[in-house]
């Protein structure tokens, strides 16, 4: 990425990306691409779906940007972006498999992990995202939020566009399925 | 980290008041984190050019058949108007006898026409 594009702020290189500068979109990416790899892979798990999701977002981010108002921070616009498309994903999967399988509700999990991650680590990993898979989707989406992104529960109604309430009753409900998940893991 | 601390740090995690930066810089250092393949942002900028040639392709085809569409309509307006003067010229008027070609005829001469009387 060109080195100038280091140090300005997100509302110029929005503004340099609309007038058609390509570098100033890839810094953009270079930005914000762990945490959108957070959301998608938090919630699909670690596969080439996740992949394509994730370069399905920062394209759809591409094409709109022009509607971008800079009311929010760009970083929630695309948080949101990222959420609806893993949730589309999702639905799109649980169609898919309900259509080949009895139970209608499993969903296609795959985990890689690099070789050379250690014994223990790739046991930690693995452990995190069979939980997360294993959560009913309304609450693994507050989950990732929360323990993947580190948002404070304020920011993942706002995020989710849920009143504070929901999040905290889903967060409470989510703990609960989460700890019984945990033992059987 | 053992199982059973990541797993109540992750419950804590859960807890509406828990700082969870620090949860996620623990889940980082014990190899949980999450980021695409290396070369994730050129496979972006590769798939926005090459929509973007494909809509500029588009755009030029869309172009280029306007353009075809108002020379024809433009020839066909030019030929219906040739054609009505012509027509005005030859038959005198413009009614539905004169397009017919039978502007001048009349009926008992299409009758003896017809019947050879």
């Amino acid at each position: 990425m060109k080195e100038s594009y280091r140090q300005t702020d997100d509302s110029e290189l929005v503004k340099a990306s609309i007038a058609g500068d390509k570098l100033a979109f890839g810094e953009i990416v270079e930005r914000y691409r762990r945490m959108v790899a957070r959301t998608v892979k938090g919630m699909l798990g670690d596969s080439v779906f996740a992949e394509d999701i994730g370069q399905e977002v920062f394209i759809k981010l591409y094409y709109s940007l022009s509607e971008f108002r800079g009311e929010a921070k760009l970083s929630t616009y695309i948080q949101k972006i990222a959420i609806n498309l893993t949730l589309n994903e999702i639905k799109r999967r649980k169609r898919f498999f309900s259509m080949f399988s009895q139970k209608g509700n499993s969903e296609m999990y795959e985990f890689e992990v690099a070789d050379h991650e250690s014994e223990e680590k790739r046991d930690s990993g693995e452990l995190v995202n069979k939980a997360l898979m294993s959560l009913d989707p309304r609450f693994r989406i507050i989950v990732t939020m929360r323990m993947i992104q580190g948002y404070s529960t304020k920011e993942t109604a706002e995020i989710l566009n849920l009143p504070l309430g929901t999040v905290l009753s889903r967060l409470s409900r989510a703990q609960e399925q989460l700890k019984e998940i945990l033992e059987k893991l | 980290m053992k199982h059973s601390e990541l797993k109540n740090l992750i419950i804590g995690s859960l807890d509406n008041e828990s700082d969870n930066n620090s949860v996620v810089r623990t889940l980082e250092n014990e190899g949980i984190s999450y980021d695409f393949r290396d070369g994730f942002t050129e496979s972006v900028l590769q798939k926005i050019m090459a929509d973007t040639d494909i809509k500029a392709r588009e755009t030029d085809f869309l172009r280029s058949m306007r353009v075809a569409f108002n020379r024809i309509a433009i020839t066909g307006v030019a030929a219906i108007i040739l054609l009505l003067i012509s027509i005005f010229i030859a038959e005198g008027s413009l009614t539905l006898n004169s397009f017919l070609g039978i502007g001048d005829t009349f009926d008992e001469g299409i009758i003896s026409m017809l019947t050879g009387y």
